[in-house]
């Protein structure tokens, strides 16, 4: 049976250091990816991710368990990634480079049937999509990754953002049509070349 | 149609689009999709938005972190043996303290004339003495050192042990090879034998190799020429549907023009 992650977080507070381990394995992946999506540095997400857990691990006797675990860490990363940002005086994303890296390629093919093609459209779209998210103002870009990549509902992220719902969904709404204009603009991907989608 | 209780309202719109809340007034708002152009083109622009946002993957990477509980260190034996932090002054004033008497006692000598500037201790004598003097104690304690039969023992078991595994061989004056170390004796014509029989092997092992290599670089073309294609059909696809949308635009405008100028008339 699974234990989950409020028992997790009790035994850690008593002091079972491998209980806190446990919530490491199981959160440092989402956590690492919502730092990717915020700053765009592996590097640096590595390291905001080591920080988010050091930080959680310090102030756990303080946690009350009134939001889920997963929604304070989420915080906890959110507020390191602004101040990175803020220190660094950095853009959210570093754009990777344009070229197309064959090795790159082949190791990102994610199952045989994927051929070389899919990759390289995958890839490109992906970098538009990332370059695209780098336009958005803080707030809208944390509300998209929250709700698209980390499925939190809305009113998680409300609580997380501290906000009214409504203010979250105008940001989520405002944020995903400045994407879709973005990304319109740049022509990204072969359906938008192409024209519309259907819904 | 034109609702405004849906028409330009994000909450639903949100709500719609990520399943959210109650099922009624999405279904309500699915039919009002029907009918209104406006939000239907608005829905499924964010729904395409949601799709492209699935393409963006963060890189992978090692993840390997762990809290690891140090325990605290137990006090030593000698803590109370520990000085408190003392001043600069005080610190300063006990090194000088501990040189000048280090000086005192070793009866250092410091000499400038022709031949440059020496530093001596009390205990040492001048070089030239010093170097007679140690080599005439040296050789008889070397000599008479009880280690020394011990060392060319073992000096003499290095030797043969080397001849033994030293596979190098020398050719004798009867147009035969023996191996330094002694054993069997090889022929010129064995020694040939032989010697082909390892550059053949290395041959084949350097085609294997190459073959390998030549496959690899075959294949990263074909990769790379792929991607490459991909990467133009893409670029003009985009170019394509640009000059359509601009070719629909104008076409629009013309009607528009000969619209209202069939109107005028």
């Amino acid at each position: 049976m699974t234990v989950t992650d409020e028992e997790l977080v009790a035994r850690s507070i008593a002091g079972d250091t491998e209980s806190f381990n446990q919530l490491i394995l199981r959160w440092e992946r989402p956590i690492y990816a919502l730092a990717y999506r915020q700053i765009g540095r592996e590097e640096d997400a590595r390291d905001i991710v080591q920080d988010a857990f050091l930080r959680a691990f310090r102030a756990l006797p303080g946690f009350k368990g009134e939001a889920k675990f997963s929604s304070w860490l989420y915080r906890i990363t959110l507020n390191l990634c602004r101040d990175f940002m803020r220190r660094a005086r950095r853009a959210p994303f570093a754009p990777t480079p344009e070229g197309v890296d064959v090795e790159n390629v082949a190791s990102a093919q994610t199952s045989a049937a994927e051929s070389i093609e899919d990759v390289v459209t995958r890839q490109d779209l992906s970098r538009h999509v990332a370059r695209a998210m780098g336009t958005l103002p803080e707030e809208q870009r944390s509300a998209i990754l929250l709700k698209e990549y980390h499925g939190l509902t809305f009113q998680e992220i409300a609580e997380l953002q501290g906000c009214p719902l409504s203010t979250v969904k105008t940001r989520l709404y405002q944020g995903l049509t400045m994407l879709r204009r973005e990304l319109d603009r740049r022509g990204t991907g072969p359906a938008r070349a192409g024209g519309s989608r259907t819904p | 149609m034109n609702d405004p209780r849906y028409c330009g309202n994000p909450d639903i719109l949100m709500s719609y689009l990520y399943e959210d809340g109650d099922e009624p007034e999405r279904h309500a708002f699915e039919a009002h999709l029907q009918s209104c152009e406006r939000c239907a083109t608005d829905a499924a622009g964010l729904r395409a938005v949601r799709d492209d946002l699935a393409a963006w993957t963060p890189p992978e990477t090692v993840l390997d972190f762990r809290v690891v509980r140090n325990p605290a260190p137990a006090p030593s034996r000698w803590a109370w043996l520990t000085l408190p932090p003392m001043p600069a002054w005080a610190q300063l004033a006990a090194a000088s303290l501990v040189v000048g008497v280090a000086v005192g006692l070793s009866g250092l000598e410091i000499q400038y004339d022709r031949q440059g500037l020496v530093v001596r201790t009390g205990w040492s004598k001048p070089a030239a003495a010093r170097t007679a003097d140690a080599s005439a104690a040296a050789k008889p304690a070397d000599a008479d050192a009880p280690w020394r039969a011990d060392l060319v023992a073992a000096q003499e078991q290095l030797r043969n042990e080397w001849r033994q595994t030293l596979p190098v061989s020398t050719t004798t004056g009867q147009g035969e090879v023996s191996p330094i170390g002694g054993g069997k004796a090889m022929s010129d014509g064995e020694y040939m034998a032989r010697v082909r029989q390892l550059i053949e092997a290395s041959e084949t092992r350097q085609e294997r190799e190459l073959a390998l290599r030549l496959t690899q670089v075959v294949r990263d073309m074909e990769n790379q020429r792929r991607a490459d294609m991909t990467r133009v059909a893409n670029g003009l696809g985009v170019l394509e549907g640009r000059t359509g949308a601009a070719v629909a635009q104008q076409r629009e405008m013309m009607n528009y023009l000969v619209r209202v100028s069939q109107k005028q008339q």
